[in-house]
């Protein structure tokens, strides 16, 4: 273990590693930072032609599995896998217990917050929150107001995305309580980590992941209405076309549960059926990967195809339940962003723990000068939009660039934020040559049970590959990474053989830590 | 099992089936020409043309009957609805659209022989070993049954792609059966012959004769069959034999007996019918089908004309996966 303090300086393959003056999440000035220290020495050990073998093989396994992009075309398209960076994301125990408590939090005032808005509105009614923005607010399902849902539960997956200043505090972001994607990347990163750095993980505690279907499914089964033996749960995707349709049909599978489209199912009487084999099956638990707008085209949009005529209906008559809710969209709007912090001291009689982003709202009358006034040094966001579209980074803007934006925010006030330009923190990701520090930023996946909040540790971290940027959503060229969380100490481990003839059983125990986590 | 999911599944069955049943015949009628130089290209050609029941599509599309342009159309053409291509994209896509359903190995194989699949071109095929190239196509589709028997469940999945690809057997063993015949009838022999001189006697163009026994060689190769055929029969190639072998042989995997016999067994496992009696439509049709194969000699068939029993083979098999569509497939 003496060598851990030999490692002051980058070695091996990350020597000349250039931090650039950002909080660097491996790299402080003495050295590796101590929960990286076996991860630095490790990798820094190999040659570059080394690591770019174990690159190949991640690609080749990603290739063959079909996890892809499709770049252009069809019949011919080509096919690229989605990038990952070999290079894990490791996070501490006592900074995820911080993390953990904090998005737990937040996501509980939510949901009362959502439950509040929908029935009694009393948040509105005292001022802390303003009618105006909600009731006018896109996402707002005027036609649920009094529909009960079960549990009171409206978020059950919610993906909310945390970024590190300069200082390296967890701030909050966004938060994505209608169908956030991305946790099969999280949970198939790990995998091909597994099996292309095997070693990486016998050096290191990770806390395990892959439990997160089996808790997924045990929350969707408690949601059944009328309390219902062995509920009929799926998964309803808008089809193979869609980008995320990978993550659908993995989820599933990780689940057990049958992967419909909307043409599968039909509404008799308030119920929902799915066409089978052997005629009409019972739905009771609907996990829908799409939007309210096309969930039903007798209430949202008319013209959809994907939904399912009727389904809304027997939603409100209890007999289907839908995760997530309906109309959650109104507490991720961006201009509800603000107001968390207030909802966490109004419902839960709480401080906030985790620190958000300083946000510019285009409603109101100062903000909306200082948007337009300092347009250069902020980010300026679309209040409904998502993935890295409808934004501005002014920092990195040309002139004419900004001044067409300004004009946006000018003639919809309303519809933009504006928030300064946080340095996100950085991580070494391997390139050719080497490693270089890039910006990323973390999804963690909360799930929301009806009695308890279960995060998997860790989440997906997502990186801005292309150098100096800070997007990092995967359709503006972002990759991803693996994301451990480090168990409670470093483990004394003991390992014991035993043979019996051919038979050989090994055990593994750990010591368990003091007071340590499980 | 939802509908659209015994849909793909059975579609994967057959797709699959269909690339390595086209890529043996064009694989064989290849090696056939190679091998016999009494049989001029056009025959060769024309031949596959009339199995694939594709002549329309083909001769609208202004192709040549020449080498080239039969490879292209039934390796690579995608507009061609049972070229290689087609077959091995669209179970890809069916495979796709139910990768929750089948195990993952099996997703795995199907995009992999996708993949490799697009490294292949016509210049490739005809400037290397067109041998390699069918290898290619028949080894991944056997990979893919082989994975599929290993780690697919014993479920209803599992019986609609074995529904899909039995009923595919039947019906292109059949198919390549027929369209031999009626290339090898003796006229066409005598004709080949007379115009094949010096190479042809007069001997090498009747029934039994070289001509006729090679074509009868490569039909049972063409299926995979020509080892199978010679422990069985130790006599000779001769039509009846050959027919009677391809049709009723109750061991031999791609006979049609056999191919009908277990779309039967599988049927009657989905419904759960342990009855003589059929519960649909789809049970009836198989089932009549299957006993009359059972109960059938060779002699019967070439005494009612061949043709017109294997005209009925295909009909009927259309006919049955009609009934299955109607029965379970709808959605």
């Amino acid at each position: 273990m003496n060598q851990e303090q030999n490692n002051s300086t980058p070695a091996g393959l990350f020597a000349g590693y250039d931090t650039g003056g950002f909080f660097d999440e491996m790299f402080e000035s003495s050295g590796p930072r101590p929960h990286y220290a076996r991860l630095a020495r490790t990798l820094g050990s190999l040659t570059a032609e080394e690591f770019r073998a174990r690159c190949q093989l991640a690609d080749l396994t990603l290739v063959n599995q079909g996890i892809t992009f499709t770049v252009y075309g069809d019949t011919k398209g080509v096919e690229k896998p989605f990038p990952v960076d070999l290079v894990p994301r490791v996070i501490p125990s006592d900074e995820w217990a911080l993390v953990e408590k904090g998005l737990s939090q937040r996501v509980r005032a939510l949901n009362l917050f959502l439950h509040d808005v929908y029935h009694d509105g009393k948040i509105l009614r005292d001022g802390i929150v303003p009618r105006d923005l909600i009731v006018n607010a896109p996402n707002y399902r005027r036609s649920f107001v009094g529909a009960d849902v079960p549990g009171d539960l409206y978020v059950h997956i919610c993906g909310t995305d945390l970024i590190r200043d300069e200082k390296g505090t967890y701030r909050v972001l966004e938060d994505n309580c209608r169908t956030p994607s991305g946790v099969s990347y999280m949970l198939e990163n790990r995998l091909i980590l597994m099996r292309v750095f095997p070693s990486l993980f016998s050096e290191n505690r990770v806390r395990p992941i892959d439990h997160y279907a089996a808790q997924l499914l045990h929350n969707l089964r408690d949601l059944a209405p009328h309390g219902r033996e062995d509920p009929n749960v799926v998964l309803l995707t808008p089809g193979v076309y869609n980008s995320a349709y990978f993550e659908h049909s993995f989820l599933a599978q990780q689940m057990g549960i049958e992967l419909v489209e909307g043409r599968d199912l039909f509404v008799d009487d308030n119920v929902v059926f799915m066409k089978t084999t052997r005629g009409p099956r019972r739905v009771d638990v609907i996990y829908r990967r799409i939007d309210d707008d096309f969930l039903d085209p007798l209430v949202f949009r008319s013209d959809s195809a994907l939904g399912v005529a009727g389904l809304v209906n027997a939603h409100r008559a209890g007999n289907v339940a839908l995760t997530n809710g309906i109309g959650t969209g109104v507490a991720d709007d961006k201009s509800v962003y603000p107001y968390v912090p207030a909802m966490i001291r109004y419902y839960l009689d709480q401080e906030p723990i985790l620190e958000q982003v300083p946000t510019y709202m285009g409603w109101k009358q100062d903000d909306l000068e200082y948007i337009c006034d300092h347009a250069h040094e902020l980010v300026i966001k679309a209040t409904n939009e998502s993935g890295g579209y409808g934004m501005l980074i002014g920092p990195q803007a040309a002139r004419q660039e900004l001044a067409e934006f300004v004009r946006n925010v000018r003639s919809n006030p309303r519809n933009y934020i504006g928030q300064p330009l946080i340095s996100l923190s950085r991580s070494p990701c391997f390139f050719d040559s080497g490693f270089e520090g890039r910006h990323i930023d973390l999804r963690p996946y909360i799930l929301c049970g009806r009695d308890d909040v279960t995060i998997v540790p860790g989440g997906l971290t997502r990186v801005a590959l292309r150098k100096g940027s800070y997007v990092v959503n995967s359709s503006q060229g972002g990759g991803s990474k693996d994301t451990w969380v480090i168990a409670g100490e470093l483990p004394v481990e003991t390992t014991q053989t035993q043979t019996m003839g051919r038979m050989v059983q090994t055990q593994t125990s750990f010591a368990a830590p003091v007071g340590g986590e499980q | 099992m939802l509908s659209r999911h015994a849909d793909a599944s059975f579609w994967i069955g057959r797709y699959v089936e269909r690339a390595e049943a086209t890529a043996r015949m064009i694989d064989v009628h290849y090696h056939f020409g190679l091998e016999s130089p009494l049989v001029g290209e056009a025959m060769r050609w024309s031949s596959i043309l009339a199995i694939s029941g594709q002549e329309e599509l083909y001769h609208e599309k202004g192709y040549e009957e020449d080498e080239r342009s039969i490879l292209y159309f039934f390796a690579f053409d995608l507009e061609n609805p049972s070229s290689i291509a087609t077959c091995i994209r669209l179970a890809r896509e069916n495979g796709r659209s139910i990768r929750d359903q089948i195990s993952s190995e099996m997703w795995k194989c199907l995009n992999r022989m996708y993949l490799q699949y697009q490294d292949w071109d016509l210049e490739r095929v005809l400037s290397g070993s067109p041998f390699a190239f069918f290898e290619t196509v028949k080894e991944g589709s056997q990979l893919f049954q082989g994975v599929a028997n290993r780690t697919l469940m014993m479920g209803e999945a599992r019986d609609f792609h074995d529904v899909g690809r039995f009923l595919e057997r039947a019906d292109q063993t059949a198919r390549i059966l027929d369209v031999k015949y009626h290339d090898l009838l003796p006229d066409f022999a005598d004709h080949m012959a007379k115009h094949l001189a010096p190479y042809a006697t007069s001997e090498a163009g009747s029934v039994g004769g070289p001509v006729d026994v090679h074509g009868w060689i490569a039909v049972l190769k063409s299926v995979g069959a020509f080892e199978a055929f010679r422990k069985t029969f130790h006599q000779g190639v001769t039509p009846s034999r050959v027919t009677q072998f391809l049709l009723l042989n109750p061991q031999f995997p791609a006979s049609v007996r056999h191919s009908v016999g277990r779309v039967d067994t599988c049927l009657r496992r989905i419904s759960g019918n342990r009855d003589v009696a059929p519960v649909n439509e789809a049970e009836r049709q198989v089932g009549r089908l299957y006993n009359e194969l059972n109960y059938m000699r060779g002699e019967d068939i070439i005494t009612a004309g061949l043709h017109e029993f294997l005209e009925d083979v295909q009909d009927r098999c259309n006919k049955i996966g009609d009934a299955i569509y109607r029965t379970y497939l709808r959605f």
